[in-house]
């Protein structure tokens, strides 16, 4: 099976930049961009904390399809996906209170949620020769699919999240398996080394070299923002 | 392990892909660097949302929220 591919196409390019207005001592954060007026994830998130069904209800119009992005990328099965999209939401709803600003920002807490039950989900199910199965039946059907799909206004319109992909795919394609493994499969060192038949060193060296790039990027971007 | 190692072992932590050996090392280090390794393993989360951003989002089934918000206005009321 050829690397698994991270992220996205270089080939269209955002046709203009869609500046936001500078803060001051924000944390790195990449949260997309809301309407005027409308409530920050943070008052969602607290208005969840305050038990108001409204809030999860616009929090979920908000992230499900990022969330449910995230969930398929794990798992490979639409079905599943559905169910564990429901159970996260709930998982969100149930564990707010354990939710604090001061450790990150509210997207961030619900992607490492949804991660985390997605890669024990499939865990669980003992799922992986079967994943691996459809995303390499995948892989061969429709190459780079979900890479490539996105239309031209979408990418325009998602300026924060078009620069995010530049960067992924501008890193080296054995460092994006390397991280695509990792993240979405949940696999150690050890495992990505044993599947790709690569010495487990180098393998560490890429993870660290692809995360430090995407790291610095994102902090660039942060400053730009 | 001085701060910039532990930089790069920080954004290998938080997608967990670090080695049990390696997470003993790093404990260490997160508690030898306090505050300033908090705050930089809080920004790596940064990582989390860059990944789930990068991906085309996928349209959940109707049904779906309806479910959702009725158990969750159920679990209210109970």
């Amino acid at each position: 099976m050829g690397p698994t591919k991270l992220i996205a196409s270089t080939r269209r390019k955002p046709k203009k930049r869609v500046r936001l207005a500078k803060s001051r001592a924000r944390p790195l954060t990449v949260a997309p961009q809301l309407e005027p007026g409308a409530p920050s994830d943070l008052d969602l998130m607290r208005g969840i904390q305050a038990e108001d069904p409204d809030a999860l209800s616009q929090l979920y119009d908000r992230y499900n399809g990022i969330l449910k992005a995230l969930i398929l990328r794990v798992i490979h099965n639409e079905a599943e996906a559905d169910d564990l999209l429901q159970e996260i939401f709930m998982e969100i709803w149930n564990q707010a209170k354990n939710f604090s600003a001061q450790k990150g920002k509210p997207l961030g807490w619900m992607v490492t949620l949804a991660r985390r039950r997605a890669i024990d989900g499939l865990r669980k199910k003992q799922a992986y020769a079967r994943a691996e199965e459809r995303l390499k039946n995948e892989t061969e059907q429709q190459p780079d699919a979900w890479v490539h799909n996105a239309t031209e206004e979408e990418i325009v319109l998602s300026d924060t999240r078009a620069l995010i992909r530049k960067v992924i795919a501008g890193l080296p394609p054995p460092q994006q398996q390397a991280i695509d493994l990792a993240f979405f499969k949940g696999m150690s060192q050890r495992e990505i080394a044993a599947k790709t038949n690569t010495p487990l060193g180098t393998v560490k060296t890429r993870l660290e070299l692809g995360l430090k790039k995407i790291y610095d990027a994102l902090k660039e971007l942060r400053d730009e923002l | 392990m001085n701060f910039s190692e532990f930089q790069n072992r920080s954004r290998l932590y938080v997608i967990g892909a670090l080695e049990p050996e390696e997470l003993e090392e790093f404990e260490k280090a997160r508690k030898k660097f306090g505050k300033k390794a908090e705050e930089f393993i809080t920004k790596c989360y940064a990582l989390h949302e860059a990944f789930a951003l990068s991906l085309r989002p996928a349209k959940a089934s109707a049904a779906i929220k309806d479910r959702l918000m009725a158990m969750v206005r159920g679990k209210k009321e109970a």
